[in-house]
């Protein structure tokens, strides 16, 4: 249900970027999901899309890059992800291991076109 | 052109929440969130907590529910400011209720807020009230496995409440599977065990809070 504030706020992050490029469009925006954010990632895209259409962003893209929970050992420093919760490093087998991402919602990237450039 | 952003996304409610955090915190408030599924026992639990305060003690109340002011009518035999949130069909409270619901009370003159979520162990999770702990209970009548069909819940807690423990001879319930699933979503949460019926582990309970309120207000 929040994730239509969430797909707001997106579109306000790329007006205020494309605002810093003159001259640009905004084409495709990368947002980064992770496992444990609380953001389902059909239903932001659903939102996304509702309020992309018929606004002053259309055609704007979304590229939606979801990434799962994951552990980093601390005995051999490997980085793994979790999986049906088992927290055990896979590489040495050790127990001790703390959390290392998965709960990321951030934007990476704004695609911009300048309209001059490339078209006949 | 690709810019490269990294940069988090806030929705309008974590900007909200953000701005209460920082109000509690400068007037050493410690706010507490429970979270459980409807009838885990947050009222109970409330009920117990404010039953052995002294009348001096600086604590208010906020409870939401979809209809009825049931609960805050339980809670406000206590003597303590209570207001409930009725929510209207939304599943969940969130930061812009919690701030409209405070309006006209001297925060100054509080130092323990507790917020009671609407019965719902999904979207609550979602909506920072810019509390400093969130509290999710379950109960001994429910699945051992909560934890894992709701992860996001049980990782996002500072404290998971086991409630009910009274009822274990009559239920199926496993309480150490229980403790292990709560453990796989978050290896090191601390778990209590508590009956509001016969007040075992209640002491650990007050103990706990008392420790967040010394370190809010301080």
């Amino acid at each position: 249900m929040h994730e239509m504030s969430i797909a707001a706020s997106v579109l306000d992050a790329v007006r205020a970027e494309a605002a810093r490029h003159a001259g640009t469009r905004a084409s495709r925006i990368g947002l980064r999901i992770g496992e444990l954010s609380r953001v389902e990632p059909e239903s932001l895209r659903f939102c996304f899309e509702v309020l992309v259409s018929g606004s002053d962003l259309e055609p704007l893209a979304l590229d939606l890059e979801l990434v799962p929970r994951r552990n980093r050992c601390l005995d051999c420093g490997t980085l793994f992800t979790v999986v049906d919760y088992n927290f055990n490093c896979g590489a040495c087998g050790g127990i001790r291991t703390e959390p290392a991402g998965g709960d990321e919602m951030e934007l990476t990237y704004l695609e911009l076109e300048e309209p001059d450039a490339g078209t006949a | 052109m690709r810019v490269p952003l990294e940069k988090k996304v806030l929705n309008e409610n974590d900007r909200l929440a953000a701005s209460l955090r920082e109000r509690f915190r400068q007037l050493g408030i410690l706010t507490v969130n429970l979270i459980s599924a409807p009838g885990s026992g947050k009222t109970s639990l409330l009920e117990r907590t404010l039953e052995t305060f002294d009348p001096s003690r600086r604590v208010a109340l906020l409870t939401g529910d979809i209809q009825t002011d049931n609960d805050a009518r339980r809670l406000a035999r206590f003597g303590f400011p209570t207001r409930q949130i009725t929510t209207g069909g939304a599943c969940h409270l969130d930061a812009r209720m919690v701030e409209r619901a405070l309006e006209g009370w001297d925060l100054a003159a509080i130092d323990l807020l507790f917020l009671e979520n609407v019965g719902n162990l999904v979207c609550p999770t979602s909506y920072d009230l810019g509390e400093e702990a969130r509290v999710v209970l379950l109960s001994v009548t429910e699945g051992e496995d909560k934890p894992l069909k709701y992860p996001a819940t049980f990782y996002h807690a500072d404290l998971v409440i086991l409630n009910k423990i009274d009822l274990l001879p009559y239920v199926p319930f496993r309480i150490e599977l229980a403790r292990e699933n709560a453990r796989r979503v978050q290896p090191a949460v601390e778990i209590l065990e508590i009956s509001c019926s016969t007040g075992e582990g209640l002491d650990r309970w007050r103990q706990w809070l008392e420790a967040l309120r010394v370190a809010a207000a301080s």
